[in-house]
Protein backbone atom coordinates (compact mmCIF):
# COMPACT_ATOMS: atom_id res chain seq x y z
CA UNK A 1 0.00 0.00 0.00
CA UNK A 2 1.39 3.36 -0.95
CA UNK A 3 1.23 6.17 1.58
CA UNK A 4 -1.33 8.93 1.37
CA UNK A 5 -5.11 9.03 1.26
CA UNK A 6 -7.18 6.27 -0.38
CA UNK A 7 -8.26 7.18 -3.91
CA UNK A 8 -11.42 5.82 -5.53
CA UNK A 9 -12.46 5.60 -9.16
CA UNK A 10 -16.20 6.20 -9.00
CA UNK A 11 -17.26 6.06 -12.63
CA UNK A 12 -16.33 6.80 -16.18
CA UNK A 13 -17.34 6.73 -19.80
CA UNK A 14 -15.93 6.58 -23.28
CA UNK A 15 -17.04 7.89 -26.63
CA UNK A 16 -17.46 5.52 -29.51
CA UNK A 17 -13.99 4.77 -30.88
CA UNK A 18 -13.28 4.65 -34.60
CA UNK A 19 -12.88 6.82 -37.66
CA UNK A 20 -15.16 9.49 -36.31
CA UNK A 21 -16.85 12.35 -38.16
CA UNK A 22 -16.00 14.56 -35.19
CA UNK A 23 -13.27 17.03 -34.26
CA UNK A 24 -10.91 16.87 -31.26
CA UNK A 25 -13.15 19.28 -29.33
CA UNK A 26 -16.29 17.36 -30.19
CA UNK A 27 -14.79 14.11 -28.92
CA UNK A 28 -13.99 15.87 -25.63
CA UNK A 29 -17.56 17.13 -25.43
CA UNK A 30 -18.97 13.64 -26.02
CA UNK A 31 -16.77 12.12 -23.31
CA UNK A 32 -17.79 14.87 -20.90
CA UNK A 33 -21.51 14.42 -21.55
CA UNK A 34 -21.20 10.65 -21.11
CA UNK A 35 -19.21 11.09 -17.88
CA UNK A 36 -21.90 13.28 -16.34
CA UNK A 37 -24.59 10.87 -17.57
CA UNK A 38 -22.74 7.94 -16.00
CA UNK A 39 -22.40 9.67 -12.62
CA UNK A 40 -25.77 11.31 -11.87
CA UNK A 41 -24.60 12.80 -8.57
CA UNK A 42 -21.66 14.61 -10.14
CA UNK A 43 -21.96 18.39 -10.30
CA UNK A 44 -19.45 20.38 -12.34
CA UNK A 45 -18.80 22.58 -9.31
CA UNK A 46 -17.58 19.49 -7.36
CA UNK A 47 -14.57 19.12 -9.63
CA UNK A 48 -11.50 20.90 -8.26
CA UNK A 49 -8.94 19.50 -10.71
CA UNK A 50 -8.73 18.42 -14.35
CA UNK A 51 -6.04 16.33 -16.01
CA UNK A 52 -6.17 15.97 -19.79
CA UNK A 53 -4.20 13.13 -21.35
CA UNK A 54 -3.44 14.07 -24.94
CA UNK A 55 -0.40 12.79 -26.81
CA UNK A 56 -0.09 15.12 -29.77
CA UNK A 57 -2.88 17.68 -30.03
CA UNK A 58 -0.36 20.10 -31.58
CA UNK A 59 0.04 17.79 -34.53
CA UNK A 60 -3.31 16.00 -34.74
CA UNK A 61 -5.49 19.02 -34.00
CA UNK A 62 -2.98 21.92 -34.26
CA UNK A 63 -3.95 22.91 -30.75
CA UNK A 64 -1.89 23.55 -27.64
CA UNK A 65 -3.04 24.59 -24.16
CA UNK A 66 -5.71 21.94 -24.31
CA UNK A 67 -6.53 21.54 -20.61
CA UNK A 68 -8.36 24.87 -20.32
CA UNK A 69 -10.12 24.12 -23.60
CA UNK A 70 -11.37 20.83 -22.16
CA UNK A 71 -12.41 22.62 -18.95
CA UNK A 72 -14.47 25.06 -20.99
CA UNK A 73 -16.09 22.26 -23.00
CA UNK A 74 -17.04 20.31 -19.86
CA UNK A 75 -18.21 23.38 -18.00
CA UNK A 76 -15.55 22.92 -15.32
CA UNK A 77 -13.76 25.60 -13.36
CA UNK A 78 -10.90 23.69 -11.74
CA UNK A 79 -9.37 25.75 -8.95
CA UNK A 80 -6.64 23.41 -7.69
CA UNK A 81 -4.86 21.70 -10.58
CA UNK A 82 -5.50 21.96 -14.31
CA UNK A 83 -2.97 20.48 -16.71
CA UNK A 84 -2.33 18.29 -19.70
CA UNK A 85 -0.34 15.07 -19.33
CA UNK A 86 1.73 13.75 -22.23
CA UNK A 87 3.41 10.36 -22.38
CA UNK A 88 2.68 9.34 -25.96
CA UNK A 89 0.61 6.13 -25.91
CA UNK A 90 0.37 6.30 -22.09
CA UNK A 91 -0.87 9.90 -21.90
CA UNK A 92 -4.27 8.77 -20.60
CA UNK A 93 -2.86 6.71 -17.77
CA UNK A 94 -0.62 9.67 -17.00
CA UNK A 95 -3.71 11.78 -16.44
CA UNK A 96 -5.10 9.18 -14.04
CA UNK A 97 -1.78 8.76 -12.23
CA UNK A 98 -1.48 12.54 -11.83
CA UNK A 99 -5.02 12.79 -10.44
CA UNK A 100 -4.27 9.84 -8.15
CA UNK A 101 -1.10 11.52 -6.90
CA UNK A 102 -2.87 14.81 -6.30
CA UNK A 103 -5.77 13.27 -4.40
CA UNK A 104 -3.53 10.93 -2.47
CA UNK A 105 -1.41 13.89 -1.38
CA UNK A 106 -4.44 15.92 -0.33
CA UNK A 107 -4.01 18.51 -3.08
CA UNK A 108 -7.28 17.54 -4.76
CA UNK A 109 -10.52 15.93 -3.60
CA UNK A 110 -12.47 15.50 -6.83
CA UNK A 111 -10.62 15.24 -10.14
CA UNK A 112 -11.60 14.42 -13.71
CA UNK A 113 -9.03 12.55 -15.79
CA UNK A 114 -9.90 12.80 -19.45
CA UNK A 115 -8.03 11.28 -22.36
CA UNK A 116 -8.48 12.13 -26.01
CA UNK A 117 -6.91 11.79 -29.44
CA UNK A 118 -8.13 12.71 -32.92
CA UNK A 119 -5.88 10.73 -35.25
CA UNK A 120 -7.76 10.43 -38.52
CA UNK A 121 -6.89 13.46 -40.59
CA UNK A 122 -7.56 14.38 -44.23
CA UNK A 123 -3.94 13.37 -44.89
CA UNK A 124 -2.97 10.14 -43.15
CA UNK A 125 0.65 10.88 -44.10
CA UNK A 126 0.38 13.80 -41.71
CA UNK A 127 -0.87 11.44 -39.00
CA UNK A 128 1.94 8.99 -39.72
CA UNK A 129 4.42 11.85 -39.37
CA UNK A 130 3.08 12.50 -35.90
CA UNK A 131 3.67 8.87 -34.98
CA UNK A 132 7.27 9.07 -36.18
CA UNK A 133 8.15 11.91 -33.81
CA UNK A 134 7.36 9.75 -30.77
CA UNK A 135 10.75 8.09 -31.22
CA UNK A 136 14.05 10.00 -31.03
CA UNK A 137 13.01 12.14 -33.99
CA UNK A 138 16.31 13.39 -35.52
CA UNK A 139 18.26 10.14 -35.00
CA UNK A 140 15.65 7.35 -35.24
CA UNK A 141 12.51 8.98 -36.68
CA UNK A 142 14.53 10.43 -39.55
CA UNK A 143 15.17 6.90 -40.83
CA UNK A 144 11.42 6.37 -41.08
CA UNK A 145 10.90 4.80 -37.65
CA UNK A 146 7.24 4.46 -36.90
CA UNK A 147 5.79 1.92 -34.49
CA UNK A 148 5.02 -0.96 -36.91
CA UNK A 149 8.61 -1.66 -38.05
CA UNK A 150 9.88 -1.39 -34.48
CA UNK A 151 7.39 -3.91 -33.09
CA UNK A 152 7.94 -6.04 -36.20
CA UNK A 153 11.58 -6.32 -35.14
CA UNK A 154 10.43 -7.38 -31.67
CA UNK A 155 8.31 -10.07 -33.33
CA UNK A 156 11.17 -11.13 -35.59
CA UNK A 157 13.55 -11.55 -32.64
CA UNK A 158 10.90 -13.33 -30.56
CA UNK A 159 10.29 -15.78 -33.39
CA UNK A 160 14.03 -16.28 -33.85
CA UNK A 161 14.85 -16.71 -30.17
CA UNK A 162 11.74 -18.55 -28.97
CA UNK A 163 10.04 -20.04 -32.01
CA UNK A 164 6.94 -17.87 -31.67
CA UNK A 165 4.67 -18.27 -34.70
CA UNK A 166 2.41 -16.09 -36.82
CA UNK A 167 -0.45 -18.30 -35.69
CA UNK A 168 0.26 -17.41 -32.05
CA UNK A 169 0.28 -13.72 -32.98
CA UNK A 170 -3.08 -14.23 -34.64
CA UNK A 171 -4.40 -15.88 -31.47
CA UNK A 172 -3.94 -12.56 -29.62
CA UNK A 173 -5.76 -10.66 -32.35
CA UNK A 174 -8.60 -13.20 -32.56
CA UNK A 175 -9.19 -13.07 -28.78
CA UNK A 176 -9.17 -9.29 -28.52
CA UNK A 177 -11.33 -8.78 -31.59
CA UNK A 178 -13.80 -11.33 -30.18
CA UNK A 179 -14.03 -9.35 -26.93
CA UNK A 180 -14.46 -6.14 -28.93
CA UNK A 181 -17.52 -7.68 -30.51
CA UNK A 182 -19.32 -7.25 -27.20
CA UNK A 183 -18.09 -3.68 -26.75
CA UNK A 184 -20.35 -1.30 -28.69
CA UNK A 185 -17.81 1.54 -28.35
CA UNK A 186 -15.02 -0.49 -29.99
CA UNK A 187 -13.74 0.47 -33.43
CA UNK A 188 -14.11 -3.17 -34.57
CA UNK A 189 -17.45 -3.86 -32.93
CA UNK A 190 -19.46 -6.42 -34.91
CA UNK A 191 -16.50 -7.46 -37.02
CA UNK A 192 -15.20 -10.96 -36.52
CA UNK A 193 -11.71 -12.14 -37.32
CA UNK A 194 -10.86 -15.82 -37.40
CA UNK A 195 -7.19 -16.80 -37.17
CA UNK A 196 -7.39 -17.96 -40.79
CA UNK A 197 -8.78 -14.61 -41.92
CA UNK A 198 -6.17 -12.71 -39.87
CA UNK A 199 -3.34 -14.69 -41.48
CA UNK A 200 -4.57 -13.67 -44.93
CA UNK A 201 -4.60 -9.93 -44.21
CA UNK A 202 -1.88 -7.87 -45.94
CA UNK A 203 1.54 -7.38 -44.37
CA UNK A 204 2.10 -3.95 -42.85
CA UNK A 205 5.61 -4.48 -41.48
CA UNK A 206 6.70 -8.10 -41.86
CA UNK A 207 6.07 -10.31 -39.99
CA UNK A 208 3.20 -8.13 -38.72
CA UNK A 209 -0.01 -8.06 -40.73
CA UNK A 210 -2.88 -5.60 -40.61
CA UNK A 211 -4.62 -7.65 -37.91
CA UNK A 212 -1.48 -7.53 -35.72
CA UNK A 213 -1.55 -3.73 -35.53
CA UNK A 214 -3.85 -1.43 -33.57
CA UNK A 215 -5.47 1.33 -35.58
CA UNK A 216 -5.29 5.07 -35.92
CA UNK A 217 -8.42 5.90 -33.98
CA UNK A 218 -10.47 8.88 -32.85
CA UNK A 219 -11.91 8.74 -29.37
CA UNK A 220 -12.08 10.12 -25.86
CA UNK A 221 -12.76 8.79 -22.38
CA UNK A 222 -13.13 10.26 -18.92
CA UNK A 223 -13.14 9.00 -15.33
CA UNK A 224 -13.88 10.59 -12.00
CA UNK A 225 -11.39 10.07 -9.17
CA UNK A 226 -12.18 11.17 -5.62
CA UNK A 227 -10.72 10.93 -2.16
CA UNK A 228 -11.93 7.87 -0.26
CA UNK A 229 -14.33 9.62 2.09
CA UNK A 230 -16.22 11.16 -0.86
CA UNK A 231 -16.59 7.94 -2.84
CA UNK A 232 -20.07 7.01 -1.56
CA UNK A 233 -21.47 10.30 -2.76
CA UNK A 234 -21.01 9.08 -6.32
CA UNK A 235 -21.28 5.29 -6.22
CA UNK A 236 -21.95 2.32 -3.98
CA UNK A 237 -19.29 0.35 -5.81
CA UNK A 238 -16.03 2.31 -6.02
CA UNK A 239 -12.89 0.83 -7.53
CA UNK A 240 -9.82 1.58 -5.42
CA UNK A 241 -6.40 2.45 -6.77
CA UNK A 242 -4.10 0.22 -4.74
CA UNK A 243 -0.82 0.31 -6.61
CA UNK A 244 1.17 2.16 -9.20
CA UNK A 245 4.48 1.66 -10.95
CA UNK A 246 6.31 3.18 -13.86
CA UNK A 247 9.70 2.80 -15.45
CA UNK A 248 11.80 4.67 -18.02
CA UNK A 249 15.50 4.55 -18.74
CA UNK A 250 16.20 5.07 -22.44
CA UNK A 251 14.75 6.67 -25.55
CA UNK A 252 17.07 6.28 -28.53
CA UNK A 253 16.84 2.74 -29.92
CA UNK A 254 20.62 2.36 -29.63
CA UNK A 255 20.19 2.26 -25.88
CA UNK A 256 17.37 -0.28 -25.90
CA UNK A 257 19.12 -3.52 -25.01
CA UNK A 258 17.07 -6.66 -25.64
CA UNK A 259 14.02 -6.28 -27.85
CA UNK A 260 12.31 -9.31 -26.38
CA UNK A 261 12.92 -8.94 -22.64
CA UNK A 262 11.14 -5.89 -21.36
CA UNK A 263 13.01 -5.47 -18.10
CA UNK A 264 11.46 -2.05 -17.57
CA UNK A 265 8.03 -3.66 -17.47
CA UNK A 266 9.27 -6.17 -14.89
CA UNK A 267 10.43 -3.29 -12.71
CA UNK A 268 7.15 -1.38 -13.14
CA UNK A 269 5.20 -4.57 -12.31
CA UNK A 270 7.25 -5.24 -9.19
CA UNK A 271 6.56 -1.67 -8.09
CA UNK A 272 2.84 -1.74 -8.95
CA UNK A 273 2.06 -5.17 -7.50
CA UNK A 274 4.37 -4.57 -4.55
CA UNK A 275 2.70 -1.29 -3.65
CA UNK A 276 -0.69 -3.06 -3.86
CA UNK A 277 0.64 -5.88 -1.70
CA UNK A 278 -0.42 -8.62 -4.10
CA UNK A 279 1.21 -11.12 -6.41
CA UNK A 280 0.52 -11.51 -10.12
CA UNK A 281 -1.55 -14.67 -9.63
CA UNK A 282 -4.08 -12.70 -7.57
CA UNK A 283 -5.06 -10.64 -10.62
CA UNK A 284 -8.42 -11.57 -12.14
CA UNK A 285 -7.92 -9.59 -15.31
CA UNK A 286 -5.48 -7.21 -16.90
CA UNK A 287 -5.72 -4.52 -19.51
CA UNK A 288 -2.36 -4.94 -21.25
CA UNK A 289 -1.13 -2.59 -23.96
CA UNK A 290 -1.67 -4.67 -27.12
CA UNK A 291 -0.65 -1.98 -29.60
CA UNK A 292 0.61 -4.97 -31.58
CA UNK A 293 -0.06 -8.68 -31.05
CA UNK A 294 3.60 -9.28 -30.20
CA UNK A 295 3.38 -6.66 -27.44
CA UNK A 296 0.78 -8.67 -25.53
CA UNK A 297 2.90 -11.82 -25.85
CA UNK A 298 6.04 -10.13 -24.49
CA UNK A 299 3.93 -8.53 -21.75
CA UNK A 300 2.70 -11.93 -20.44
CA UNK A 301 6.35 -12.78 -19.94
CA UNK A 302 7.43 -9.46 -18.43
CA UNK A 303 4.47 -9.47 -16.05
CA UNK A 304 5.46 -12.92 -14.89
CA UNK A 305 2.35 -14.74 -16.13
CA UNK A 306 4.58 -17.22 -17.92
CA UNK A 307 8.26 -17.98 -18.45
CA UNK A 308 10.32 -15.90 -20.89
CA UNK A 309 9.71 -17.07 -24.43
CA UNK A 310 6.47 -18.89 -23.59
CA UNK A 311 4.04 -16.03 -24.30
CA UNK A 312 3.01 -17.40 -27.69
CA UNK A 313 1.97 -20.75 -26.24
CA UNK A 314 0.30 -18.95 -23.32
CA UNK A 315 -2.22 -17.22 -25.58
CA UNK A 316 -2.61 -20.13 -28.00
CA UNK A 317 -3.51 -22.40 -25.06
CA UNK A 318 -6.26 -20.00 -23.98
CA UNK A 319 -4.63 -19.11 -20.66
CA UNK A 320 -5.27 -15.36 -21.15
CA UNK A 321 -8.88 -15.92 -22.26
CA UNK A 322 -12.11 -16.31 -20.31
CA UNK A 323 -11.77 -19.58 -18.45
CA UNK A 324 -7.97 -19.32 -18.39
CA UNK A 325 -5.50 -18.22 -15.69
CA UNK A 326 -6.29 -14.51 -16.14
CA UNK A 327 -8.42 -12.62 -18.63
CA UNK A 328 -6.32 -10.22 -20.69
CA UNK A 329 -8.02 -7.35 -22.47
CA UNK A 330 -11.71 -8.19 -21.98
CA UNK A 331 -12.50 -4.67 -23.25
CA UNK A 332 -11.24 -5.74 -26.66
CA UNK A 333 -7.77 -4.29 -26.28
CA UNK A 334 -6.18 -1.72 -28.50
CA UNK A 335 -6.46 -4.21 -31.34
CA UNK A 336 -10.24 -4.44 -31.10
CA UNK A 337 -11.12 -1.01 -29.72
CA UNK A 338 -8.60 1.04 -31.68
CA UNK A 339 -5.90 3.15 -30.07
CA UNK A 340 -6.63 6.86 -29.73
CA UNK A 341 -3.36 7.50 -27.86
CA UNK A 342 -4.52 9.77 -25.06
CA UNK A 343 -7.88 8.03 -24.63
CA UNK A 344 -6.66 4.45 -24.37
CA UNK A 345 -5.37 4.49 -20.79
CA UNK A 346 -8.55 6.16 -19.54
CA UNK A 347 -10.79 3.75 -21.48
CA UNK A 348 -8.94 0.83 -19.86
CA UNK A 349 -9.76 2.30 -16.43
CA UNK A 350 -13.41 2.64 -17.47
CA UNK A 351 -13.35 -1.08 -18.30
CA UNK A 352 -11.97 -1.84 -14.82
CA UNK A 353 -14.87 0.01 -13.23
CA UNK A 354 -17.41 -1.71 -15.48
CA UNK A 355 -15.96 -5.17 -14.87
CA UNK A 356 -16.00 -4.61 -11.11
CA UNK A 357 -19.63 -3.44 -11.27
CA UNK A 358 -20.72 -6.23 -13.65
CA UNK A 359 -22.02 -3.75 -16.21
CA UNK A 360 -20.46 -5.28 -19.33
CA UNK A 361 -22.14 -7.84 -21.62
CA UNK A 362 -21.78 -11.45 -20.40
CA UNK A 363 -19.55 -12.34 -23.36
CA UNK A 364 -16.72 -10.31 -21.84
CA UNK A 365 -17.61 -10.30 -18.14
CA UNK A 366 -14.78 -11.63 -15.98
CA UNK A 367 -16.33 -13.83 -13.26
CA UNK A 368 -16.47 -11.94 -9.96
CA UNK A 369 -13.27 -9.90 -10.40
CA UNK A 370 -11.52 -8.42 -7.36
CA UNK A 371 -8.12 -7.33 -8.66
CA UNK A 372 -7.21 -5.75 -11.97
CA UNK A 373 -4.05 -4.35 -13.51
CA UNK A 374 -3.85 -1.71 -16.23
CA UNK A 375 -0.67 -1.42 -18.29
CA UNK A 376 0.42 0.96 -20.99
CA UNK A 377 3.68 0.97 -22.79
CA UNK A 378 4.68 4.05 -24.71
CA UNK A 379 7.00 4.79 -27.60
CA UNK A 380 9.20 1.82 -28.44
CA UNK A 381 8.21 0.03 -25.21
CA UNK A 382 10.81 2.19 -23.47
CA UNK A 383 8.30 3.31 -20.84
CA UNK A 384 5.92 1.08 -18.90
CA UNK A 385 3.11 2.49 -16.79
CA UNK A 386 0.96 0.37 -14.50
CA UNK A 387 -1.84 0.75 -12.02
CA UNK A 388 -3.50 -1.82 -9.80
CA UNK A 389 -7.19 -1.58 -8.88
CA UNK A 390 -9.20 -3.42 -6.26
CA UNK A 391 -12.95 -3.80 -6.18
CA UNK A 392 -14.57 -2.02 -3.28
CA UNK A 393 -17.47 -3.28 -1.22
CA UNK B 1 14.82 59.23 -52.59
CA UNK B 2 16.22 62.56 -53.86
CA UNK B 3 19.28 62.40 -56.06
CA UNK B 4 21.36 64.48 -53.64
CA UNK B 5 20.86 61.99 -50.84
CA UNK B 6 21.89 59.12 -53.09
CA UNK B 7 25.07 60.92 -54.06
CA UNK B 8 25.89 61.59 -50.41
CA UNK B 9 25.36 57.95 -49.53
CA UNK B 10 27.72 56.86 -52.34
CA UNK B 11 30.36 59.26 -51.10
CA UNK B 12 29.98 57.83 -47.60
CA UNK B 13 30.39 54.30 -48.90
CA UNK B 14 33.71 55.08 -50.52
CA UNK B 15 35.00 56.95 -47.49
CA UNK B 16 36.19 53.99 -45.31
CA UNK B 17 39.22 53.42 -47.59
CA UNK B 18 41.37 55.68 -45.44
CA UNK B 19 40.25 53.85 -42.30
CA UNK B 20 41.05 50.49 -43.87
CA UNK B 21 44.57 51.60 -44.68
CA UNK B 22 45.03 52.64 -41.08
CA UNK B 23 44.36 49.12 -39.76
CA UNK B 24 47.47 47.37 -38.42
CA UNK B 25 48.82 44.62 -40.61
CA UNK B 26 48.24 41.11 -39.26
CA UNK B 27 50.43 38.16 -40.20
CA UNK B 28 48.17 35.37 -41.36
CA UNK B 29 48.74 32.07 -39.65
CA UNK B 30 47.90 28.75 -41.34
CA UNK B 31 44.89 28.52 -43.59
CA UNK B 32 41.71 27.90 -41.60
CA UNK B 33 41.00 24.18 -41.64
CA UNK B 34 37.29 24.41 -41.02
CA UNK B 35 35.22 23.93 -44.18
CA UNK B 36 33.70 27.12 -45.57
CA UNK B 37 30.37 27.78 -43.91
CA UNK B 38 27.50 26.51 -45.98
CA UNK B 39 24.34 28.47 -46.43
CA UNK B 40 22.09 27.37 -43.60
CA UNK B 41 19.20 25.27 -44.78
CA UNK B 42 15.97 27.21 -44.85
CA UNK B 43 13.22 25.24 -43.19
CA UNK B 44 9.63 26.31 -43.45
CA UNK B 45 8.67 23.60 -40.95
CA UNK B 46 10.88 21.42 -38.83
CA UNK B 47 11.38 18.13 -40.61
CA UNK B 48 12.67 14.75 -39.46
CA UNK B 49 16.34 15.35 -40.00
CA UNK B 50 18.77 16.87 -37.51
CA UNK B 51 19.72 20.52 -37.66
CA UNK B 52 23.34 20.28 -38.68
CA UNK B 53 24.82 23.76 -38.77
CA UNK B 54 27.23 24.94 -36.10
CA UNK B 55 24.85 27.83 -35.41
CA UNK B 56 22.17 25.25 -34.59
CA UNK B 57 23.87 22.37 -32.81
CA UNK B 58 26.94 21.63 -30.73
CA UNK B 59 27.56 18.39 -32.64
CA UNK B 60 27.90 19.92 -36.12
CA UNK B 61 31.20 18.04 -36.37
CA UNK B 62 29.30 14.75 -36.69
CA UNK B 63 27.91 16.00 -39.99
CA UNK B 64 31.09 17.60 -41.37
CA UNK B 65 32.98 14.36 -40.61
CA UNK B 66 30.16 12.28 -42.10
CA UNK B 67 30.43 14.32 -45.28
CA UNK B 68 34.13 13.48 -45.32
CA UNK B 69 33.35 9.77 -44.94
CA UNK B 70 34.03 9.39 -41.22
CA UNK B 71 31.35 8.07 -38.85
CA UNK B 72 31.86 9.66 -35.46
CA UNK B 73 30.31 10.00 -32.07
CA UNK B 74 31.29 11.41 -28.71
CA UNK B 75 32.76 9.51 -25.77
CA UNK B 76 33.15 10.56 -22.17
CA UNK B 77 36.74 11.63 -21.60
CA UNK B 78 36.55 10.55 -17.96
CA UNK B 79 34.82 7.18 -17.85
CA UNK B 80 35.11 6.43 -21.59
CA UNK B 81 31.40 5.73 -21.94
CA UNK B 82 30.57 5.63 -25.64
CA UNK B 83 27.54 7.82 -26.31
CA UNK B 84 24.89 7.63 -29.02
CA UNK B 85 23.67 9.82 -30.50
CA UNK B 86 26.57 12.29 -30.12
CA UNK B 87 25.99 14.03 -26.80
CA UNK B 88 27.49 17.12 -25.19
CA UNK B 89 27.44 15.79 -21.63
CA UNK B 90 27.94 12.31 -20.18
CA UNK B 91 24.73 10.87 -18.69
CA UNK B 92 26.83 8.55 -16.51
CA UNK B 93 29.16 11.00 -14.74
CA UNK B 94 27.66 14.29 -15.97
CA UNK B 95 30.90 15.79 -17.14
CA UNK B 96 31.00 18.08 -20.16
CA UNK B 97 34.44 16.75 -21.09
CA UNK B 98 33.70 14.59 -24.10
CA UNK B 99 35.96 13.53 -26.97
CA UNK B 100 35.18 12.70 -30.58
CA UNK B 101 35.90 9.12 -31.66
CA UNK B 102 35.59 7.42 -35.02
CA UNK B 103 33.22 4.45 -35.20
CA UNK B 104 33.56 1.34 -37.33
CA UNK B 105 31.44 1.50 -40.45
CA UNK B 106 30.71 -2.18 -40.78
CA UNK B 107 28.21 -4.20 -38.85
CA UNK B 108 25.62 -6.90 -39.09
CA UNK B 109 21.87 -6.92 -38.80
CA UNK B 110 20.40 -7.77 -35.41
CA UNK B 111 16.82 -7.28 -36.61
CA UNK B 112 14.99 -5.61 -39.47
CA UNK B 113 11.59 -4.98 -40.97
CA UNK B 114 10.02 -2.85 -43.64
CA UNK B 115 7.13 -0.46 -43.50
CA UNK B 116 4.94 -1.43 -46.47
CA UNK B 117 2.14 1.07 -45.91
CA UNK B 118 1.58 4.22 -43.89
CA UNK B 119 4.62 6.38 -44.69
CA UNK B 120 5.18 9.74 -43.01
CA UNK B 121 4.89 12.95 -45.02
CA UNK B 122 7.70 13.32 -47.51
CA UNK B 123 8.52 9.60 -47.37
CA UNK B 124 5.49 8.35 -49.32
CA UNK B 125 7.62 7.66 -52.39
CA UNK B 126 10.14 5.69 -50.34
CA UNK B 127 7.86 2.73 -49.50
CA UNK B 128 8.74 0.07 -48.65
CA UNK B 129 10.83 1.74 -45.94
CA UNK B 130 13.29 -0.92 -44.87
CA UNK B 131 14.90 -0.36 -41.46
CA UNK B 132 17.00 -2.37 -39.08
CA UNK B 133 19.13 -2.50 -35.98
CA UNK B 134 22.82 -2.89 -36.74
CA UNK B 135 25.49 -4.23 -34.37
CA UNK B 136 28.63 -2.29 -35.27
CA UNK B 137 31.71 -4.49 -35.56
CA UNK B 138 34.14 -3.65 -32.80
CA UNK B 139 32.03 -1.08 -30.98
CA UNK B 140 29.38 -1.77 -28.35
CA UNK B 141 26.66 0.02 -30.31
CA UNK B 142 23.48 -1.25 -31.92
CA UNK B 143 22.24 1.51 -34.20
CA UNK B 144 18.89 1.92 -35.87
CA UNK B 145 18.79 3.03 -39.48
CA UNK B 146 17.37 2.83 -42.97
CA UNK B 147 18.56 -0.16 -45.02
CA UNK B 148 19.25 0.14 -48.74
CA UNK B 149 20.88 -2.05 -51.35
CA UNK B 150 18.57 -5.06 -51.21
CA UNK B 151 14.80 -5.60 -51.12
CA UNK B 152 13.43 -6.35 -47.67
CA UNK B 153 12.31 -9.86 -48.59
CA UNK B 154 15.85 -10.85 -49.55
CA UNK B 155 17.52 -9.59 -46.37
CA UNK B 156 18.33 -11.92 -43.47
CA UNK B 157 19.20 -11.37 -39.81
CA UNK B 158 22.99 -11.45 -39.46
CA UNK B 159 23.61 -9.90 -42.86
CA UNK B 160 26.60 -7.58 -43.18
CA UNK B 161 25.95 -3.89 -43.78
CA UNK B 162 28.04 -0.73 -43.95
CA UNK B 163 27.43 2.90 -43.10
CA UNK B 164 26.58 5.00 -46.14
CA UNK B 165 26.42 8.81 -45.97
CA UNK B 166 23.92 10.39 -48.34
CA UNK B 167 22.85 13.89 -49.31
CA UNK B 168 19.49 15.31 -48.38
CA UNK B 169 17.80 17.45 -51.05
CA UNK B 170 18.43 20.69 -49.13
CA UNK B 171 22.18 20.15 -48.78
CA UNK B 172 22.27 18.44 -45.41
CA UNK B 173 23.93 15.05 -45.04
CA UNK B 174 22.63 11.96 -43.24
CA UNK B 175 23.55 8.27 -42.99
CA UNK B 176 21.94 4.94 -43.72
CA UNK B 177 23.09 1.35 -43.93
CA UNK B 178 23.87 -0.40 -47.20
CA UNK B 179 23.44 -4.16 -47.34
CA UNK B 180 26.93 -5.26 -48.25
CA UNK B 181 26.95 -8.91 -49.13
CA UNK B 182 24.90 -12.06 -49.26
CA UNK B 183 27.01 -13.62 -46.52
CA UNK B 184 24.99 -14.17 -43.40
CA UNK B 185 26.63 -14.49 -40.02
CA UNK B 186 25.13 -16.80 -37.47
CA UNK B 187 22.33 -14.91 -35.70
CA UNK B 188 23.11 -14.05 -32.10
ZN1 LIG C 1 31.18 10.03 -18.03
Amino acid sequence: MTGGRPVALVGGATTRFGVRAATWSQLVQEAGARLFAAIPNLAASDVDSLFVGAAEPERFAFQSHVAPLAAELLGLEPHRIVQRTELACASGQSAIRSAYAAISAGLSDVAVALGVEKMNLPSMAEANTSMACVMDRPWDGAHGATAPPFFAMVAQRHMLEHGTTEDQLAAVSEKNHRFANSNPDAQFHEKSFSREKLLRLPLIAPPLRLGDCSSMTDGAAAVLLVSGELARKYTDTPAWIRGSGQHASWHNLANAGSLTEWTGMRIAAREALGSAGITVDQLDFAELHDCFTISEIVEYEALGLCDPGKGGAYVADGRSDLGGDIVVNPRGGLLGCGHPLGATGVAQAVEVYRQFTHTVPPARQVPDPEWALVHNLSGSANVHSMMVYARGG
Amino acid sequence: MPAVAVAKRRAKKRAPKRAEAALPKIELRAEPTAPPPKKPATLTLLDFFPQEESQQTRVARFFTELRAGRFMTTRCAKDKKLLWPPRVTCPQCHTEELEWVELPQRGHLYAFSALLAGAPLGMEDELPITVGLVDLEGAPLRLFGRLVGAPWNEIRVGERVRVEPYDLPDGRVFYRFHVESRSVEKPT
